[in-house]
């Protein structure tokens, strides 16, 4: 009863701090965001621009090669716009890449300029040898020039160019399921982020408020539970968190998110964050004096973003920081086959750590209630 | 005489080394009285009141409040306890009436009316206010009054008037009065002889951490009274002003000295006050 008086009295309060409304206007902005600004489904293939100089004979030879990998087999007619020209060309889209033929050096040369791309001009000399010729930008690597010169003496390096091209590891991030669009691959890092991780930040800040009103001790000297207080701060937060979770998911995902289970994973996440939160306020007076802990607590968590985006890169000892757990939980949430047991086993977990922590937390605020 | 309050041999050092802020304080509360730490700022006064409502870790002695040992602290010992802080802290963002209606849910014993504790320290007109807009003196009054929401039988009141004007004060002293004749029980603090003397039944004389001397205002007048000398003589061709006590600290062997080695102007007996005889005792002011 004491606790849901005191749950309460913080909502109340909580409406009337402005921390409230900043988090409400980040899950919109970050909703706009996704809205708006990160198109839903990214062009990923790469585009290629090649200009055959060669005879008639061989170029038709060529087109036809494409046009054999082409996905639906037809030639469109494309134009390409560079440097205040257009140039008509002839638009191949095979598995990995778009291919465009191209009817002029000028036109190559225009579009190796204005797009920033490398492009190829492929003719033939006097000896009938094909001639390859690289327009590169000046940022590839040597490895990439030395692999396209190894690429055209293959009688010399076939065998080492397919070895290599054969044992390239590729990990898929999503095994299984269907890719996600831009969107909705950017949903788990801002559920990360805006509804986990601003906990932290939140609940030092209602603490620190608390400090400076002096609030606690005349806490301490009633019936009610210093962990009464504590666990109120942390409902509040939690619920705000659930709100502004579900203003970026809803409309992003519609429903095929498994709503109970982001519920379940939200709560009990948070729960863990804002504990680590009431500890780490636990041993400072103010926020000032709390912000290089705090800083060193946001570098470990952004830490798993590099490998959420770059899964070649996930040493094991990123897979146990808490944020690649919840990066991990909330994309198995919002899969359509997500997996379950992933989300319910990282729940329980974060229960039982944020307990840990919480009861930690509690005994350092009993101690430290004079301060 | 049932006592309310016991410790014995207390001690507390803020950083756990050899520097006392209460260096082996042993009082008794009887019920029903109002017992008072007189000492100038820094003593250790506010230190001990937070070591008893369990603000600070007990780190050595024996603490009864109330009949719990304050060792293992329980959340029922505070439906018996009031505590009223130096510094006012009550939630800024909340009117004056919305805190206490709050606080009073956190206690399981019948509460007094918000309402009746605002009359009381003359905040009506402002209950409606946020208490963030409040001056300090109101700010004070509030956490004053919320100090007895819950009908404490034991009311610790550290510095209840310090930076009042004096009317406020006076209202705040006949409050306790008044609680006090209800059978509550008080222990304050403050560095304002005025209030030891007019409030306490007992007081007890703290410096550097130390009790000096445990007694009621009036037993010390009488003791001390009378025997107290102002001496006015010339000492190297300047008039000097001196209080002498013919009780404690040397004053007598000082006293002598003086008559023996200057020229008296004037010399009269005279009633002490409390920070005189505070002064005599502790060899310090109350300042
Ligand atoms: N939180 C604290 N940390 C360290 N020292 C403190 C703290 N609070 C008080 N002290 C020191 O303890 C001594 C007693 O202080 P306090 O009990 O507040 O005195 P009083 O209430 O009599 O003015 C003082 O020397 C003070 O500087
Ligand atoms: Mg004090």
């Amino acid at each position: 009863m004491k606790l849901w008086h005191s749950f309460s009295k913080e909502l109340i309060l909580s409406s009337k701090s402005w921390y409230f409304y900043i988090e409400l206007v980040m899950a919109i902005i970050l909703l706009l965001i996704l809205l708006f600004v990160v198109p839903e489904d990214f062009d990923s293939k790469g585009k290629e621009y090649i200009y055959l100089d060669l005879p008639q004979v061989v170029q038709e030879r060529y087109a036809k090669n494409l046009l054999e990998e082409d996905l639906d087999e037809i030639t469109e007619q494309a134009e390409v716009k560079a440097g205040g020209s257009v140039f008509k060309a002839r638009l191949y889209e095979t598995e990995e890449s778009k291919i465009y033929l191209l009817d002029s050096l000028d036109a190559l040369m225009a579009i190796s300029k204005s797009e920033s791309v490398p492009a190829v001009h492929v003719r033939a000399n006097e000896d009938n040898q094909v001639i390859h010729t690289y327009y590169l930008q000046g940022y590839e690597t040597v490895k990439l020039k030395n692999l396209l010169m190894v690429y055209h003496n293959r009688l010399a390096a076939h065998d080492v160019i397919e070895e290599y091209a054969e044992n390239i590891p590729i990990r898929s991030l999503y095994q299984g399921e269907e890719a996600f669009n831009d969107r909705e691959n950017l949903i788990p890092v801002f559920l990360t982020f805006n509804g986990s991780l601003m906990s932290l930040f939140i609940i030092a800040a209602y603490i620190f408020l608390d400090k400076s009103e002096g609030i606690i001790k005349a806490y301490a000297v009633t019936a009610s539970s210093v962990w009464h207080y504590l666990l109120s701060k942390i409902g509040v937060i939690t619920l705000t968190s659930i709100v502004t979770s579900f203003i970026i998911t809803v409309p992003v995902m519609g429903l095929q998110p498994n709503y109970a289970a982001l519920v379940l994973f939200l709560v009990t996440s948070g729960f863990f964050v804002a504990s680590l939160g009431l500890l780490l306020t636990s041993y400072y007076k103010d926020i000032v004096e709390s912000f290089g802990a705090m800083y060193i607590v946001i570098l470990i968590m952004v830490m798993p973003n590099i490998s959420y985006f770059t899964p070649s890169w996930s040493p094991d000892w990123v897979k146990i920081i808490p944020s690649y757990v919840m990066l991990q939980s909330f994309k198995e949430i919002i899969s359509v086959n997500g997996n379950m047991s992933y989300v319910l086993v990282a729940s329980l977990a974060f229960a039982v750590l944020g307990l840990d922590i919480f009861v930690l937390a509690n005994h350092r605020f009993k101690k430290t209630l004079s301060l | 005489m049932k006592k309310m309050i016991k410790v014995e041999n207390l001690y507390h050092s803020y950083n756990n080394d050899d520097n006392y802020a209460v260096n082996d304080v042993s009082f008794e509360i009887r019920k029903g009285e109002i017992f008072g730490f007189l000492g100038p700022s820094g003593a250790g006064k506010s230190t001990t009141q937070n070591i008893l409502v369990g603000l600070l870790q007990l780190q050595r002695g024996e603490v009864e409040v109330a009949g719990y040992d304050i060792k293992h602290i329980k959340n029922k010992m505070f439906n018996k306890i009031g505590m009223s802080f130096e510094q006012s802290n009550v939630y800024g963002k909340m009117t004056g009436l919305e805190n206490l209606e709050f606080y009073r849910k956190l206690f399981d014993v019948e509460t007094r009316e918000p309402m009746e504790l605002i009359r009381m320290v003359g905040l009506d007109g402002k209950e409606n206010i946020k208490a963030g807009e409040y001056s300090k003196g109101m700010k004070h009054r509030l956490t004053f009054a919320r100090s007895m929401i819950n009908n404490p039988e034991i009311w610790f009141l550290d510095e209840p008037t310090t930076g009042l004007d004096p009317a406020i004060a006076a209202n705040i002293k006949d409050i306790i009065r008044q609680e006090n004749e209800k059978g509550v029980t008080v222990f304050l603090t403050t560095h304002n002889m005025h209030i030891a003397d007019e409030l306490c039944d007992r007081v007890a004389f703290i410096v550097d951490g130390k009790i000096r001397l445990i007694d009621s205002p009036k037993k010390l007048k009488l003791e001390y009274g009378e025997k107290l000398v102002d001496v006015e003589y010339f000492r190297e061709g300047e008039l000097v002003k001196d209080s002498f006590s013919t009780v404690a600290g040397g004053g007598k062997d000082r006293l002598v000295d003086v008559i023996r080695n200057h020229e008296i102007q004037t010399m009269h007996t005279k009633e002490a006050t409390l920070e005189e005889i505070f002064i005599s005792v502790t060899g310090r002011g109350l300042v």
